[in-house]
């Protein structure tokens, strides 16, 4: 297993928004976490990379307990995430933007220059994988939507994370893109990295998914092949309220 | 694109900087100005110093002021209580300061934003408070004198002495900061200035980050208040634990431009300068205040980027055709491009790397 939560819990003031979530994501697989609006899922990958504490509860990644590492000792574990709404740094080069993701290694090393052949070559690669690579010395704020969200994900992926969260991939992108977006999601899972995918786009997740994990107010409900979910009468009342 | 006026341009403009820097001492009418000059250059390596921690990770400290002061004072006692010599109290001064920036940081750092620049203010008056009624120490509002480190130099040599000391530590600050800019430790402070959240979902510790930095700023602060302490001679805590220095700091960097290595120290030449014209001016009236004030909303709403980058900016829009394109591109124009370069760089690494996609799409959301 790779990410595994227990129990978690988090409410924010009055509103429960995980109620003793316990979920176990496949290795090697593309994972996805689905469910309707508000059943908790962006607050889990919150509490899952460390960006907030759950109230009660654990995570493990690899059979490691991460539930109160900050954010950055997760990602360093091997846990790469994008955002919901698609996050960069604004008034940096598309390149730096991936060269950011570069591990300094602490001192001396961390003072040594920026742009190292090796690591310039590896972040033009995914630019260049991505589709991006004539943006390299564009600022990211200047990018399309569309740029960004590859743009996000390139940086991810230069941090080389083993298993890669992505909160809606889909949103706001056009349908040529969409397919891009899953393609490439297939391709590095192919390779072995691990996806766990927050998602709206149910053709999305059915088409590319190992495995998937249905939510509702804030604990799991279903999980299973995209197959068996997809008939599922408990997912079906969860999304259409019957 | 290696562009050669694009390389040597500043190297010049950071010649005749430093000329004209080293040459003010000898050019100088006066003994007025030239100690004048020595403000400025204060001022200079303070924006610079200062910059560390607001240029580089945003957070937009007021506080400096007081670490400038506690630089000042400490370097003045280490003097006049321990027997020192003037310059191991500066360095040991320096070194104290850095040691004390570590608790000050770990409390400040927690906060962002409005809430950091109130706990940066928070700073300074609450050393002022303790210096002004410590008197038993620190001499209170009666000030404290610290001897000269040179008794037999006449004002002119001690002014010319002291322009060129500060010249060498703001050499050395600029070094340090450029070191920084091209590093990769550089990078992720960067990063945090531009989302810290990201940053931290990246792997960046941003806390031990913003601690490391602010720290070495507030080492630089230190040796630039203590340098002062050795040349004025006299210290009030009113005037080292002013908020005020702090927001002429914040001025002069916004003015030259945070993100530039030369921001803050040309943002200095020009606010410090105004200053000091104000200053004997206006005398003692708050007249030279509301100069400064009219000067920093002139340049929040006209330059929000600093005067450097306006005139980069400037002079890339005398010479079109350098800006990279940003225009949508197929993955047709992408291949042809790729293979362009690859034609033109054989050692490029995207040799291996699949083809982006094989029909025509564009990337747009």
């Amino acid at each position: 297993m790779t990410l595994e939560t227990v129990e978690l819990r988090k409410a924010f003031g009055g509103v429960v928004a995980l109620d003793g979530a316990s979920v176990a994501f496949r290795t090697g697989k593309v994972n996805a976490l689905i469910g309707p609006n508000g059943s908790g899922k962006t607050t889990f990958f919150n509490c899952v990379t460390g960006m907030i504490r759950p109230d009660s509860g654990r995570t493990t990644y690899q059979g490691q307990e991460i539930t109160r590492k900050p954010p950055h000792a997760i990602a360093r574990a091997g846990v790469g995430r994008t955002f919901q709404l698609c996050r960069v740094f604004p008034r940096m080069t598309a390149l730096d933007n991936v060269l950011a993701a570069v591990r300094p290694g602490g001192f001396p090393k961390g003072l040594r220059g920026a742009r190292s052949r090796s690591d310039l070559d590896r972040a033009r690669g995914w630019l260049t994988r991505l589709g991006i690579e004539h943006l390299a010395d564009a600022e990211a704020r200047a990018m399309s939507w569309g740029q960004q969200k590859l743009l996000e994900l390139a940086g991810v992926l230069m941090a080389e994370p083993e298993t890669i969260l992505l909160d809606e991939p889909a949103g706001g992108v056009n349908p040529a893109l969409l397919d891009r977006i899953g393609a490439l999601v297939r391709e590095l899972n192919a390779e072995g990295r691990t996806f766990v995918i927050v998602e709206h786009n149910m053709d999305l997740v059915m088409s590319i998914s190992d495995h998937v994990v249905v939510f509702d107010r804030g604990r799991p409900i279903a999980a299973g092949p995209p197959s068996v979910i997809r008939t599922d009468e408990r997912v079906l009342g969860a999304y259409l309220g019957v | 694109m290696p562009n050669v006026s694009r390389r040597w341009f500043p190297l010049g403009a950071v010649a005749v900087l430093a000329a004209a820097i080293l040459a003010f001492p000898s050019l100088a009418p006066n003994p007025y100005i030239l100690s004048s000059g020595v403000v400025v250059l204060n001022y200079a390596v303070l924006a610079t110093s200062w910059n560390f921690v607001g240029g580089f990770t945003g957070y937009i400290s007021l506080g400096h002021g007081a670490l400038a002061g506690l630089g000042g004072y400490a370097t003045g006692l280490l003097v006049t209580k321990a027997d020192l010599p003037s310059f191991v109290a500066l360095i040991v001064a320096a070194l104290l300061v850095a040691v004390l920036a570590v608790p000050l940081g770990l409390a400040a750092l927690r906060v962002r934003g409005a809430s950091f620049v109130i706990v940066s203010i928070a700073l300074v008056l609450i050393l002022l408070l303790v210096f002004q009624s410590w008197a038993s120490l620190t001499g209170g509002s009666r000030g404290l004198v610290v001897p000269r480190p040179f008794p037999g130099l006449l004002r002119p040599e001690h002014h010319r002495v002291f322009f060129y000391l500060y010249a060498a530590l703001l050499a050395i600050a600029v070094l340090t900061w450029w070191l920084l800019d091209r590093s990769r430790f550089g990078l992720g402070l960067k990063a945090i200035r531009e989302d810290e959240d990201k940053a931290e979902a990246l792997g960046t510790p941003t806390y031990a980050y913003k601690l490391i930095v602010f720290v070495l700023s507030a080492a630089f602060t230190a040796l630039s208040g203590g340098l002062y302490a050795l040349w004025f001679g006299d210290l009030d805590p009113v005037f080292q634990f002013s908020v005020l220095t702090g927001s002429y700091l914040v001025l002069m960097a916004l003015l030259g431009g945070v993100r530039t290595l030369f921001g803050p120290l040309v943002g200095a030449l020009i606010v410090g300068t105004a200053l000091e014209y104000f200053k004997t001016e206006f005398g003692s009236t708050p007249l030279h205040l509301v100069a400064t004030g009219v000067l920093l909303a002139v340049v929040v709403l006209v330059m929000p980027d600093g005067v450097l980058p306006a005139i980069a900016a400037g002079w890339r829009r005398l010479r079109p055709g350098e800006q990279s394109s940003i225009r949508e591109m197929t993955a047709a124009d992408l291949a042809e491009q790729r293979h362009r370069s690859r034609q033109d760089d054989r050692s490029g690494p995207q040799g291996d790397q699949p083809a982006a996609g094989e029909t025509r799409e564009e990337v747009r959301g």
